[in-house]
């Protein structure tokens, strides 16, 4: 790194770019510059929150009949109070805008309290049946908890931690992986995921246009985009069948149009963020949902063997249509 | 004409584009100063976003598929198959060559696609070559130096990462087939390992002084992170003793090695050593992998002696990571030691997807039940425990 710089600077002052006077002082600073852990730091604090967290969730299970069970419930409330504590009192006073961060150190314990809050609730079920047969009461309880602490604390990971609880009492999951690690949801689900998916995503848009937290915007739409899109797609294959009836199809297509509809907002708050991820997950969806519709209009018409014999050239047309749109992503998102 | 493909202005036009730009943050450029440089290094070649040549490797490849089957087909597959392969090397390598000099294409994806399938075709060429000219134990032998001398010459002309991840590869799987032909030599294969990577480690330090450096810096970073994880797993402990209980085959429960005392030390100094030194010199990579090192050297411990039960590993490993990360974060609030836990001016911050990363890892319950438990899955238990 050190020879590259004075290799770098010795170019410029050749090339009368740089004086020898500024030179030095960049190779100064480049050498005595000190060291910034900050992201290790940060990963290591992520990892030991999830490790804590993750690992106080089974041990109060193990431990249930023990008699040292006292002391684990004991030792994950008090360590629950204790962060929440720390991270109340470097909380800064509310605003809609983004608050500046005020300590690293009191944003990984808020995350860790509401870990831990989860673990403790699921303790108080297990053990005294808190909420007895009401089940949905045990989610929507911390989902709600957890939205009024991303407001208050300007959170946005305790932000997608809510809502990651409001999708478990729909039943849904909105990981962002959760297509390779869990599957399509299925078809009973889907509508329910639609609908918790277009409620995020209007929160999000929400969020930006009426400017009360714009910054949450990223992760309302992330999250609620997938989870729409993942689950309008669903009921799209499972209505879009080769032998169903045109009432099917005529609903199929409209959840074809549904899905182009949202990549259409995703592309516009893409291009108003300058956002490479939402222009990419709205071409994506976009180019299956384009596709699909046009499947379904070929069965409507009747020209479904037609259509497929000209598949080949479609393939490679649009191939060539994403290429050129790659080519020119900058220009779409106005970044030149 | 030099034997590097691409102009070298290419690679130090980035490297000085990058500079100028961090030097402009720190306050060390003035905004005019910086436009100077960046008109007099202008970087005028195709190298678009990391999206953009993801997706013309892939179309790339696609072409080069279809051209081949096509070829195929045109010629009703009446040709040996050589033929077909040594007409798509020599065709890949010509429009490779002339996709540098006339398009200007610097790591775009397109002479990406183009150097790697030439590669790959070499590497079919060369195992019929092999067949054809001895057989048994050596046709391996044979292949790997014929590889390796074609992939040592593409990484001098081109100096791309991958290629060079390669020829390491080979140079190391030549290495090993050699020393395997004795048993005296599969003894002494970790010791042979060691050797290399530190051969490798020597003369990439040396790199530097050499006038192409910036041209092949990429290439070298690669080779040097590779270096620091063989010289560290050919004297890890867990990979010695199954990779000898592999050799022996047989399968089963593996054995004790020879010399475990010195595996043991070195299993557990490595990392430390690794963290230690990247620490002092400012040097993230060898700080990266000495972590890394070091999670693996905890794996490796809990592999053989089953300490404690994995929740109460990962409780206790969670807390001790957290203490020390904390008390890390408080004592270098100002620097101390020329370390800092303050942010770089020049690192962009991935806040956004870090909040989206604690979405897709934490456990919610999903409508709990009795007896039901939620928050598990950290059996593995490769986490801290701060022992050693």
């Amino acid at each position: 790194m050190a020879t590259l710089t004075a290799r770098l600077l010795a170019q410029l002052q050749a090339e009368g770019l740089l004086p020898p006077a500024q030179a030095a002082a960049i190779a100064t600073d480049e050498r005595t510059r000190p060291f910034s852990l900050h992201y290790e730091l940060r990963a290591m604090l992520y990892l030991g929150i999830t490790l804590l967290a993750g690992g106080a969730g089974v041990l109060v299970y193990q431990h249930l009949d023990s008699i040292g069970h006292g002391v684990i419930i004991a030792g994950i409330s008090l360590l629950m109070s204790a962060s929440f504590a720390y991270a109340s009192r470097q909380r800064a006073p509310f605003s809609w805008g983004e608050v500046p961060r005020a300590s690293i150190a009191a944003d990984y314990l808020l995350v860790l309290s509401c870990l831990l809050f989860l673990v403790l609730e699921g303790y108080l079920q297990a053990q005294y049946g808190l909420f007895g047969q009401r089940y949905g009461l045990a989610t929507v309880l911390p989902a709600g908890l957890f939205f009024y602490l991303a407001y208050r604390f300007d959170h946005r990971g305790v932000l997608s931690l809510a809502i990651t609880t409001l999708a478990a009492w729909v039943g849904v999951s909105v990981a962002p992986l959760a297509l390779f690690t869990g599957g399509f949801p299925s078809e009973a689900l889907s509508g329910p995921g639609l609908l918790l998916g277009l409620a995020l995503l209007a929160a999000g848009l929400a969020a930006e246009l009426l400017r009360r937290k714009p910054h949450f915007a990223y992760t309302y739409l992330l999250l609620g985009g997938n989870v729409a899109l993942l689950a309008a797609l669903v009921r799209l294959f499972d209505a879009a069948g080769f032998d169903t009836g045109q009432p099917e199809l005529l609903r199929a297509l409209l959840v074809a149009l549904l899905v182009l509809g949202i990549c259409a907002g995703l592309v516009w708050y893409a291009r108003r963020a300058q956002s490479y991820i939402f222009l990419l997950l709205a071409v994506g969806y976009g180019y299956v949902a384009f596709t699909s519709s046009l499947v379904l209009l070929a069965e409507l018409v009747g020209i479904r063997e037609e259509f497929l014999q000209l598949g080949m050239l479609y393939f490679t047309l649009s191939l060539l249509g994403l290429l050129l749109l790659l080519f020119n992503i900058k220009k779409i998102l106005r970044l030149a | 004409m030099s034997f590097q493909a691409y102009p070298l202005a290419c690679a130090t036009d980035e490297a000085l584009r990058a500079a100028a730009a961090r030097w402009q943050r720190r306050g060390l450029l003035t905004p005019a100063q910086r436009a100077a440089i960046e008109a007099a290094h202008p970087g005028q070649y195709v190298r678009p976003g990391i999206w953009v040549r993801v997706a013309l490797l892939a179309v790339t490849l696609l072409g080069l598929g279809a051209g081949l089957v096509l070829a195929v087909l045109l010629t009703a597959g009446r040709l040996p198959a050589t033929v077909y392969g040594a007409l798509l090397l020599l065709g890949t390598v010509a429009a490779l060559e002339f996709a540098i000099k006339s398009s200007a294409h610097y790591r775009s994806g397109v002479d990406n696609a183009l150097l790697y399938v030439a590669i790959a075709t070499w590497g079919f060429l060369a195992n019929e070559i092999s067949e054809s000219l001895v057989a048994g134990p050596h046709v391996l032998t044979l292949w790997l130096v014929l590889m390796l001398v074609v992939l040592l010459a593409a990484l001098l002309r081109y100096a791309d990462p991958l290629v060079a991840a390669a020829s390491l590869g080979t140079a190391l799987w030549l290495l090993a087939t050699t020393l395997l032909y004795s048993a005296v030599g599969q003894l002494l294969l970790p010791f042979g390992l060691l050797a290399a990577a530190g051969a490798l480690l020597w003369a990439l330090g040396r790199l530097p002084a050499y006038a192409y450096y910036t041209y092949y810096r990429g290439a070298a970073l690669v080779l040097r992170a590779l270096g620091l994880a063989v010289l560290y797993l050919a004297g890890n402990y867990l990979m010695v003793r199954e990779g000898n209980a592999a050799l022996l085959g047989g399968g089963g429960v593996s054995g004790q090695v020879p010399l475990a005392a010195l595996f043991y030390v070195f299993t557990a100094v490595m990392p430390l050593l690794y963290i230690g030194l990247g620490l002092r010199r400012a040097d993230r990579l060898l700080l990266t992998v000495g972590l890394l090192a070091l999670a693996f050297s905890l794996y490796t411990l809990r592999y053989y002696h089953s300490l404690l039960p994995p929740e109460v590993a990962a409780t206790l490993g969670g807390l001790l990571l957290l203490a020390g990360a904390l008390g890390a974060l408080r004592y270098l609030r100002t620097p101390r030691h020329g370390l800092t836990s303050a942010a770089d001016a020049e690192a962009s911050p991935h806040f956004n997807l870090e909040n989206v990363i604690i979405a897709q890892t934490a456990h919610v319950p999903a409508a709990p039940e009795v007896g039901f438990e939620f928050g598990g899955g950290h059996s593995g238990g490769g986490g801290a425990e701060g022992r050693f």
